[in-house]
């Protein structure tokens, strides 16, 4: 029931929702940022982030310090507070925590299967997954030879178990293509994503349904941008699309015609939101669209801690660290190939 | 060091001399057309050095060009994109020929990257950092242009350094060694015959010497022979033998047997 949360919610959720907030407040601000932004080697951005949060990860580093391994640390310093929470989490927001990994399992699965596919080694690529994403019986993924098998054996206990059956049908697993298998997975992945907030109802399934929907165009724009000029056939193109969100359903058509960015560009420029995104993008540039995705993501994602009582700050809060995660990468790897005044094109302030 | 040219050791014969004036002339063409060849292979090896500089500071430039485009693209796409395309890569679709070039003389390799069968992870990043991934891909193709190019001066560099020590190294050979040697040889050949033919003229001038002389010791002994045959003719017409008379007294000295007393 929407509106009469503030009664029930702080029964089940009210501890976690105070620790989300207050991990919020430890994000870096634009202080920090300009601080990392004048920082001449690695050493004087790990001594600043010693002053943040991350210290205790990147205090036990040895020098000399590579960009990779502030990454990795940073990372760890987010999949450690995302598993305390999982933890101390009851139904349904337990089962909301582990949604918002989904995308990152599906990461690691796809990797997992080109991996086998080309032979390597099964210890190798699973240090190479990412952390968010891990579940149990991962590593019995590298034993299936072939895809049906791997549907049958492994898959089918996973929680994406039901993206692969839905999509796909066993014979297609073979010959797809890796890259649209991963797509149609999302694509799944989101759709379902979509229907458990509206389940959820009240101010939840109202902020994820717009953060949610966000995403999905987002995706649709770039598959569209990225699609333009390859062997991607429309309709696949509109396979990929998913069937929610401000685009849906007379964008989608469009976008599935569009053959180039102006293209693009003229059909976007009908939705108001997505309209200022565009406007500030100069005729045949597309570089720049992916910051300004990425800008209005964290605008909303902001906005979402406005409201109290609603799981959609769990969801706000992850997406914020890994965009401030990316931050950091982007200024260590700046600092490192000595590109300083590049700086400032990638990083997008939180605060 | 005098004793490094030596000469040839030959038999002094003018048939040799001539086979060593042969390889003279021999020597001094190959010692013109060699110096020509170091020459024109000097040439070479200054024009790669100059390239070779260029490329270097042109190839620091692309390198950081390169990186920051992965950097770029790891941004957009997350920074496990590396990952996922190193894992689904099959075989190298950019590879490397060489073949050799025949630059005055010297063989010189030369490479040159082709693109093997089609990319197929065009669809890399599709829902996020596709353009970001297709730029990267494209700043790492034109840094290994230039290091192919690169390769390529540096091997040739080498080898022409190589070829032009060796070359160097015949001429001063020729220069220094074998030309001396020879003209050496030939001098004493010259020596040796010219010493040959006073050894004659000289033998020559003896004999006739002692022709001579022996004419004139003839000459007297049948003038003596004449004069006494011409004394003995004279006493005969007088009854007496000279000759005989020369005897007698002669035999005055010694006992005759018949002679008692």
């Amino acid at each position: 029931m929407y509106g009469f949360e503030a009664m029930t919610f702080n029964i089940h959720g009210g501890y976690l929702e105070a620790i989300v907030r207050g991990h919020r407040s430890g994000l870096l601000t634009a202080a920090d940022y300009n601080n990392l932004c004048q920082c001449e080697t690695l050493e004087d951005i790990k001594m600043h982030l010693s002053a943040t949060e991350y210290g205790p990860y990147l205090q036990n580093e040895p020098s000399p310090l590579h960009t990779t391994t502030i990454v990795e640390k940073c990372t760890l310093k987010l999949v450690d507070e995302y598993k305390q929470m999982l933890c101390q989490a009851t139904e349904p927001l337990s089962t909301f925590l582990e949604y918002i990994t989904y995308g990152h399992m599906i990461d690691n699965v796809v990797l997992i299967v080109t991996g086998t596919l080309h032979e390597r080694d099964v210890q190798e690529l699973l240090e190479k997954c990412h952390p968010l994403g891990m579940f149990d019986s991962i590593a019995t993924l590298a034993v299936a030879q072939n895809m049906k098998e791997l549907y049958r054996l492994v898959l089918v206990d996973t929680p994406l178990a039901p993206y692969f059956s839905e999509c796909i049908t066993s014979e297609d697993l073979d010959d797809m293509n890796i890259e649209i298998m991963r797509n149609t997975l999302y694509k799944a992945y989101l759709e379902d994503f979509y229907r458990f907030c509206q389940k959820l109802g009240g101010a939840t399934a109202e902020i994820m349904s717009d953060l949610l929907a966000f995403e999905a165009d987002r995706r649709a724009v770039n598959i569209t941008i990225n699609s333009i000029g390859t062997e991607l056939t429309r309709d696949d193109r509109r396979k990929l699309y998913s069937s929610f969100g401000l685009l849906y359903p007379y964008g989608h058509e469009e976008l599935a015609v569009s053959e180039d960015i102006d293209q693009v560009r003229a059909v976007m420029e009908k939705y108001p939101p997505y309209q200022s995104i565009f406007s500030k993008l100069s005729y045949g540039e597309s570089q720049l669209l992916d910051k300004a995705f990425y800008e209005e993501e964290v605008k909303r994602l902001c906005l979402a801690f406005e409201q109290q009582f609603h799981y959609g700050v769990f969801f706000a809060y992850m997406r914020l660290r890994e965009q401030e995660i990316r931050n950091l990468m982007w200024i260590s790897e700046c600092v490192a190939q000595n590109q300083k005044s590049r700086v400032h094109d990638s990083v997008v302030f939180i605060f | 060091m005098s004793g490094q040219t030596q000469r040839l050791n030959v038999v002094p014969t003018v048939t040799v001399l001539g086979v060593v004036k042969a390889r003279l002339v021999g020597a001094t063409r190959g010692h013109a057309l060699l110096k020509k060849k170091s020459d024109a292979l000097t040439v070479q090896f200054r024009q790669i050095l100059k390239k070779i500089v260029s490329t270097k500071e042109s190839m620091g430039e692309i390198m950081k060009n390169s990186s920051f485009a992965l950097t770029e693209a790891k941004y957009v796409a997350g920074e496990n994109i590396k990952h996922s395309i190193r894992e689904n890569v099959h075989s190298a679709s950019l590879k490397v020929r060489s073949h050799t070039e025949n630059v005055a003389g010297v063989k010189l390799p030369k490479f040159d990257y082709f693109i093997d069968g089609e990319t197929k992870n065009d669809l890399t990043g599709l829902a996020r950092g596709g353009q970001q991934i297709q730029a990267c891909r494209a700043a790492y193709v034109k840094s290994i242009e230039l290091l192919v190019e690169l390769a390529t001066l540096q091997t040739s560099f080498l080898t022409l350094d190589d070829a032009i020590k060796t070359t160097n190294r015949r001429v001063n050979a020729l220069e220094n060694v074998v030309k001396p040697r020879l003209e050496n040889t030939i001098s004493y050949i010259k020596g040796e015959l010219d010493e040959l033919e006073r050894e004659d003229f000289f033998r020559l001038k003896k004999i006739q010497g002692y022709k001579r002389r022996e004419l004139e010791r003839q000459r007297l002994s049948a003038q003596a022979y004449a004069e006494e045959k011409v004394a003995e003719e004279l006493s005969l017409k007088k009854g007496i033998s000279l000759g005989t008379a020369h005897n007698m007294l002669s035999q005055a000295t010694q006992k005759d047997e018949d002679i008692i007393f």
